[in-house]
């Protein structure tokens, strides 16, 4: 074990030197997903007030305020560049010299993409949840905050990056078909936006699209987190959607190799 | 032609001190610095001249092209080209030259060939009748054909940088800009994009400017060069006249028979010579020993030589361009 | 004139031809951006299935604001896409040289040489939107209000290309602007919705400082009540020119500025 991460840390040290070098990037980034997240706080605050209860489909304002920016925050935070990562490697050829070295492909790119969430945990988590807690605790009057459900809250999470991370490497190994990736990624960041209900919250949806959208794995991705984050699954619910994460992670890893067996017996007969 | 005076580029630059900290007080309260890129420079070019313009990395060669071509307005001095005064005049300007960045294309990337061609028909206004000639032209002299179908990008280097030239020359420019037209090519490419500089140089009277590093530009191509350093002008004269003021290194190679007793301290020590003015080195069981001719006479060198060595397969060599280059550099001012 | 227009023609050509090459690619983004606004609008639907009244506006008539606001936003994005590679790339790698080396505008080649299909999803689904929900949503066309609804859009797009001219020649100074340009490009997403829902604070920032309220809000208040022309049209105009000249200002003394990378 021990062995094994320090084999694969250089990666994730050069994957975090590299993205600190864009964190000038990182901070407009977030700033203008911000801008997003407030632009619908105010579209809440007249749906609220429009309406004429406190309550709007199961969620009052302050749940809408936290599954807003928590659900932003996390679909940031699972996010993987793997998709991109590999493609290039495969466009460029250098994937060939990957596979010299004595190491796992799967684990390397792995271990050099954790460093995204690793420096986005400190530089947007960190500071947004402090933020929306203090939110809550000024609105509330009280302190709202649950240790419990953050802790689980991160577990998920560490599951939801993986399932996404598996998800982009099978994306990613398009581009041993198709030359040009520009218009699926495209395609695929916008289909994600909705199946993730990170567009329009799931519980909102009608129940049969719900129920299907629940089942899919990308649900994982940061609906099941901020679910939990926010209290609204307890016991029976909350293994359940674990169990289902877990269940998807590893159907993904599974399809993620064979994909890769297949593909690098290809990239044999082509000659690389 | 071209009238170059007192030309001058001054660079405001941030200084930045070491660390975090640094970084910091930087972003709030930054501190400046000038530096003068070109200072002072000053050269003539009659028309229908092929000038190398040398210099080692960061000399300032890039600033005064840029300056030359429109692209950065002088801090102070002046070039005039053909009557006008690139920055102020740009647009008029610019119809009159075609200029080559060997690092970057103008072409279309996504595109054949063909295609940007034609943009450029238009974006220069080049009529139908003379577009047709010229692309004939273009055609025999730097090969065009067999890739003038094809997308940019699948382009090797070699044809991309003929593309490029073709591209440059499509208006039939008078003045003809070439920032390192030949870097990373081979051998045969080279002398293909040579000989079109040449042949359009010698029908069309095109003057033409080239930075290069590849020494067998400037003995092929340049009629005469200008070198600079730090900004300053280091020589300004023909290619011959560098090497008669310059040309005073000498290497002695030969294949010692006997040669016990005998090292490359000795010859140091016998001498009483060191340094630039004298060194020795082995290669394949030869020896090259490279000699300030006017320190020592070449006479009295191969008579010590020889009183002291038996060998045989004795050569005497004039340092070539490179080396003068290599030690003018070293220098730096000196002329 | 006429050899801009050539010119101009001749450039759209190329990329036509760029689209035919990458033809699938290109239409897959295009629908990308089609499926994006489906979600939005079905979020909208999803609302309205609650209330009935969001700040006082009907269903149909934020359908026709959210229409609205997508037809000068794609237009923009259509013609001067290019604008975004200035801020991001062209500057900072010295491409910026080629430019200054031909004959004709640069800012003119830059937009000329870029033509972005994929905001065909975002104007195909705002025209869309604007019909259907026009009727309904009190809209009366006469020909008054037809020729002030096209000059709004023509000047809510230069809204859009201003903002991003302004911020992309920051990157004359700074070498790299994109982050800036996208800050404020991404603040559009307030002209989606009735500016009365937000803010004192926020209102005054989209309605004079990035004006984006004039490319959506304020032009279909016009149009729904024909009240205040001189403001919710008249005020496009203004606005739009203002900002207009002063990214313009920008980008010419950037010019100046410009110390191409790598002296």
């Amino acid at each position: 074990m021990n062995k094994f991460f320090r084999l694969y840390m250089p990666f994730t040290r050069a994957g975090i030197q590299s993205t600190l070098m864009y964190s000038i990037n990182i901070i407009f980034f977030s700033l203008s997903e911000l801008l997003y997240c407030f632009v619908m706080y105010y579209v809440w605050l007249a749906v609220f007030d429009a309406s004429d209860g406190q309550n709007f489909m199961g969620f009052d304002m302050q749940d809408m305020v936290l599954y807003l920016f928590m659900t932003n925050v996390t679909a940031y935070l699972t996010m993987s560049q793997a998709d991109s990562a590999i493609a290039e490697e495969i466009k460029d050829g250098s994937i060939a010299m990957r596979l010299l070295k004595p190491v796992d492909y799967h684990i390397s790119i792995l271990f050099k993409d954790i460093a995204n969430p690793i420096i986005l945990f400190f530089m947007v988590f960190l500071p947004m949840t402090v933020c929306v807690e203090i939110y809550r605790g000024v609105t509330a009057g009280m302190i709202m905050f649950q240790p419990l459900n953050c802790l689980l809250y991160l577990l998920s999470g560490i599951i939801a990056y993986l399932v996404s991370f598996y998800l982009n490497m099978c994306f990613g190994f398009l581009a041993f078909y198709v030359t040009n990736l520009w218009g699926v990624s495209m395609f695929k960041k916008i289909l994600l936006k909705f199946l993730s209900g990170a567009a329009i919250p799931l519980a909102f949806m009608p129940a049969a699209l719900k129920n299907i959208l629940a089942f899919l794995p990308f649900s994982s991705l940061s609906y099941t987190p901020v679910m939990i984050y926010m209290g609204k699954y307890t016991g029976a619910e909350l293994l359940l959607n674990v169990g289902l994460q877990v269940f998807w992670l590893i159907a993904l890893i599974v399809l993620c190799k064979l994909i890769w067996n297949r593909a690098i017996r290809r990239l044999c007969v082509q000659g690389g | 032609m071209i009238e170059v005076e007192h030309l001058k580029k001054e660079f405001r630059k941030v200084v930045k001190e070491p660390g975090l900290k640094g970084s910091v007080k930087s972003l709030f309260k930054p501190k400046y610095e000038t530096v003068a890129a070109v200072d002072d420079i000053s050269f003539h070019v009659p028309k229908g001249e092929i000038l190398g313009f040398i210099g080692p990395n960061g000399a300032g060669k890039s600033t005064v092209i840029k300056m030359l071509t429109g692209i950065l307005t002088p801090t102070s001095g002046s070039c005039t080209i053909n009557g006008k005064d690139p920055a102020a005049d740009r647009k008029r300007y610019v119809k009159e030259i075609g200029v080559v960045f060997g690092q970057r294309t103008q072409l279309w990337w996504d595109l054949p060939l063909r295609e940007t061609y034609g943009v450029l028909k238009e974006v220069y206004s080049v009529p139908d009748e003379k577009y047709q000639k010229r692309m004939e032209l273009l055609n025999e002299v730097l090969e065009l054909d067999d890739f003038i179908g094809s997308p940019v990008r699948t382009l090797s280097l070699g044809q991309r940088m003929r593309a490029d030239i073709a591209a440059s020359l499509l208006h039939s420019p008078k003045v003809l800009f070439l920032d390192e037209p030949t870097i990373g090519l081979d051998v045969v490419v080279k002398n293909n994009i040579r000989n079109a500089i040449m042949e359009i140089n010698r029908t069309e009277k095109t003057t033409v400017i080239l930075t290069t590093h590849d020494i067998s530009d400037i003995e092929l191509l340049c009629s005469r060069i200008v070198m600079v350093d730090k900004g300053h002008k280091v020589y300004d004269g023909s290619l011959d006249a560098l090497k008669s003021k310059y040309g005073i290194m000498r290497e002695l190679v030969f294949q010692p028979e006997i040669a016990e007793n005998f090292s490359e301290k000795d010859f140091i020590g016998g001498l009483k010579l060191g340094g630039e003015d004298l060194t020795v080195g082995h290669e394949n069981g030869k020896w090259r020993v490279r000699f300030n001719s006017e320190k020592i006479p070449v006479k009295d060198m191969l008579s010590y030589t020889l009183s002291h060595i038996e060998a045989k397969d004795i050569s005497m060599r004039e340092a070539d361009v490179e080396e003068i280059i290599r030690r003018l550099y070293k220098e730096g001012v000196g002329v | 004139m006429k050899r801009i227009l050539k010119i101009y023609f001749r450039l759209l050509s190329q990329n036509i031809k760029m689209l035919m090459e990458y033809r699938i690619d290109f239409l897959t983004g295009a629908f990308s951006f089609i499926i994006d606004q489906v979600v939005g609008i079905g979020f909208i639907f999803i609302i309205f299935s609650q209330i009935p009244e969001l700040a006082g506006y009907t269903l149909d008539q934020i359908v026709f604001i959210y229409g609205f606001s997508l037809i000068p936003k794609g237009l923009d994005h259509m013609f001067t896409d290019n604008l975004w590679s200035v801020g991001y790339f062209i500057v900072q790698k010295g491409d910026f040289d080629k430019y200054l080396t031909r004959p004709i505008n640069p800012l003119f080649h830059i937009i000329a040489e870029k033509f972005q299909i994929d905001a065909a999803g975002e104007l195909i689904m705002g025209i869309i939107l604007v019909c259907i929900s026009a009727g309904s949503a009190g809209v009366v066309f006469t020909p008054l209000s037809v020729v002030l609804l096209i000059v709004a859009i023509i000047f809510a797009s230069l809204i859009y290309t201003s903002i991003k001219l302004g911020t992309a020649a920051l990157a004359f100074w700074i070498k790299v602007s994109g982050q800036v340009t996208q800050v404020f490009y991404m603040t559009n997403e307030f002209a989606k919705y009735p500016t009365t829902i937000y803010s004192d604070f926020i209102r005054t920032v989209i309605t004079y400082i990035v004006p984006f309220a004039f490319t959506g809000y304020y032009p279909c208040v016009y149009l729904f009540t024909g009240e205040n022309p001189l403001f919710n049209i008249g005020g496009v105009v203004i606005v739009s020119s203002v900002l207009m000249m002063i990214a313009l200002t920008i980008w010419n003394r950037g010019l100046k500025a410009y110390e191409s990378a790598g002296s």
